[in-house]
C-alpha cells in the first residue's frame, strides 16, 4: 500500500489545511508541490487527475480527491485513529455543524481571498480598497460564531477550525483590532498554540508578503 | 414523527436544492417562506437562528442548521429510506467525490451567480451587473461539461444530492444562455434531471429568478 500523495504549494490555504490535518493525525504522507507559476497545474498530466486544476489533491491509492475540505475530512475518516475522529464528530448533527463552517469557509472566507489574488496573480496591482473592507465582514461573522465558544464548533478543535484558521491567517492584510475582534483574537492565539501550526506559518507569510504591498 | 421546517424563498436556488431534496425522500415538512425584500431575514428572530441571515435554513426538531449542502447531507443521512442512501454514498471515497462536488457548487457554481445577483438584490439599490461577471460563467459551465465527459451525473453513473445542488444552481444561471452544441453533455444532464421525479420544485422558483435577473439585465443594458 503506496503512502497517500498531497499535491499542493505552500502560499495556497487550502493546501496548507490538509497539511494541518495530516500533522494533526499523524499520517506519513508524500507532498509533491505543484509549481502554479510555472503553469505545472495546467498540465495535461494534472488535468488528467484534476480537471479543475486546483490544489490541494490528494492521490489515494490511484484514486484523486480535489478540494481542501474534501480532502481534509476524508484523511481524518480514513487514517485517524480514535482520538482523532473528534475532529469530524460521527454524530449527524454535530458533524453537520462542523460541515456548516467548511463550507463557510469556501463560500465566504475564501471567496474573499479569491477576489484580493485576482489582483495579484499573475501580475500583482493595487488591490480595491471595498475587497479589503468585504475581508472583515467575514471577520464579523466569525466573531459571531464564537462568542460562546473557544472553537467554531463548541470547545473541542474540530477539521472547521484547521480550514478556518488556513484561511484567516491568509486574511490578515486586514488587520485584526483585537479591541474589535477579543474571540476571533483569542482563537487565532489558541490556534497557534497548536504544536504543528508551523506547518501553516511559512505558506501563510509568504501569501502575505505578495498581498500586504498592495493594499493601502 | 418528523418536525422538519424548512425557511426559504421559491427563488432561492439552495432553497430549491432542499425542497428537491426533501421531494427525493417524500418526508413532510413545513415550508415557512421568508419575505426577504421585506428584511425577514435580518430580524434579530431570525438572527438567533442563523447570524448569516441567510436562507435556506432548518429546524428539525428544534434543531436549527444552515448552509443548503449540509441540510440536504443531513436529511438524506437521517431520513433517507435504503434506496435513497446512494443519494450520499457511505463509501468514504465515492462520499469524499461528491462532497467535492458540493464545495464546487458553493465555491464555483453559486459564487459566479451570487457574482450577477449581488447588483441586483442589493441594499443600496440595484445596479449595472458588470460584462465580466455574466460572462465568468461560462468557466462554470466548461467544468461541468469536463465533468459530464465519461459521467452520466456529476459524480459518475449515478445521480447524487452532487447533482440536486448543482442543478439547483445551474437552472439558475441560465440568464447567460447555454450552448447546446458547444455544451452537449452539459445540456444532456441538465434535461436528464428535469425528467427525475423529483425535480418539479425547482421549476417555479427557477423560472421566477430567471425572468426577474432578464428583466434587471435589460433595465441596466
Amino acid at each position: 500500500m503506496s503512502k497517500p500523495i498531497l499535491y499542493g504549494i505552500d502560499p495556497s490555504p487550502p493546501t496548507r489545511a490538509c497539511l494541518l490535518t495530516a500533522k494533526a493525525i499523524g499520517l506519513d504522507f508524500e507532498y509533491k508541490v505543484v509549481n502554479l507559476m510555472a503553469g505545472e497545474h495546467m498540465t495535461e498530466e494534472f488535468l488528467k487527475k484534476n480537471p479543475q486544476h486546483t490544489v490541494p489533491l490528494l492521490e489515494d491509492n490511484g484514486e484523486y480527491i480535489a478540494d481542501s475540505h474534501a480532502i481534509c475530512t476524508y484523511l481524518i475518516q480514513k487514517y485517524g485513529k480514535e482520538k482523532d475522529q473528534l475532529l469530524y464528530p460521527a454524530d449527524l448533527y454535530q458533524r453537520a455543524l462542523v460541515d456548516q463552517k467548511l463550507h463557510f469557509d469556501t463560500g465566504v472566507l475564501f471567496t474573499k481571498l479569491r477576489a484580493v489574488m485576482k489582483y495579484i496573480l499573475p501580475t500583482p496591482k493595487k488591490v480595491p480598497e471595498e475587497l479589503v473592507t468585504a475581508v472583515y465582514e467575514g471577520f464579523d461573522f466569525l466573531e459571531t460564531f464564537l462568542a460562546n465558544s473557544n472553537y467554531l464548533v463548541g470547545n473541542t478543535m474540530t477539521v472547521a477550525d484547521i480550514c478556518c484558521i488556513a484561511t484567516v491567517s491568509s486574511l490578515v492584510f486586514a488587520p485584526i483590532n483585537p479591541v474589535k475582534y477579543p474571540k476571533l483574537t483569542d482563537w487565532i492565539k489558541r490556534m497557534k498554540q497548536l504544536p504543528y501550526y508551523e506547518t501553516n506559518e511559512n505558506g501563510a507569510s509568504i501569501l502575505l508578503s505578495l498581498v500586504k504591498p498592495h493594499c493601502s | 414523527m418528523p418536525k422538519i421546517v424548512l425557511y426559504g424563498v421559491d427563488p432561492s436556488p439552495p432553497v430549491r436544492a432542499c425542497l428537491m431534496t426533501l421531494r427525493a425522500l417524500n418526508v413532510e415538512f413545513e415550508y415557512k417562506v421568508l419575505n426577504l425584500q421585506g428584511g425577514e431575514h435580518m430580524q434579530p428572530e431570525f438572527l438567533k437562528k442563523n447570524p448569516l441571515h441567510t436562507v435556506p435554513v432548518l429546524e428539525d426538531d428544534g434543531k436549527v442548521l444552515t448552509d443548503s449542502h449540509v441540510i440536504c447531507t443531513y436529511l438524506i443521512q437521517k431520513y433517507g429510506g435504503q434506496k435513497d442512501k446512494a443519494l450520499y454514498p457511505a463509501d468514504l471515497y465515492e462520499r469524499a467525490i461528491v462532497d467535492q462536488k458540493l464545495y464546487f457548487d458553493c465555491g464555483v457554481l453559486f459564487t459566479k451567480l451570487r457574482a450577477v445577483t449581488i447588483h441586483i438584490f442589493n441594499a443600496t439599490g440595484p445596479s449595472k451587473v458588470p460584462q465580466d461577471k455574466i460572462e465568468a460563467i461560462t468557466e462554470a459551465y466548461d467544468f461541468l461539461e469536463k465533468f459530464l465527459q465519461t459521467n452520466e451525473y456529476i459524480t459518475g453513473k449515478n445521480v447524487t444530492v452532487a447533482d440536486i445542488c448543482c442543478i439547483a444552481t445551474v437552472t439558475s444561471l441560465a440568464f447567460h444562455p447555454l450552448d447546446s452544441s458547444k455544451y452537449p453533455k452539459t445540456t444532456a444532464w441538465i434535461k436528464k434531471m428535469q425528467q427525475l421525479p423529483f425535480y418539479s420544485p425547482n421549476e417555479k422558483g427557477a423560472t421566477e429568478l430567471i425572468t426577474f435577473i432578464n428583466a434587471h439585465l435589460k433595465q441596466f443594458s
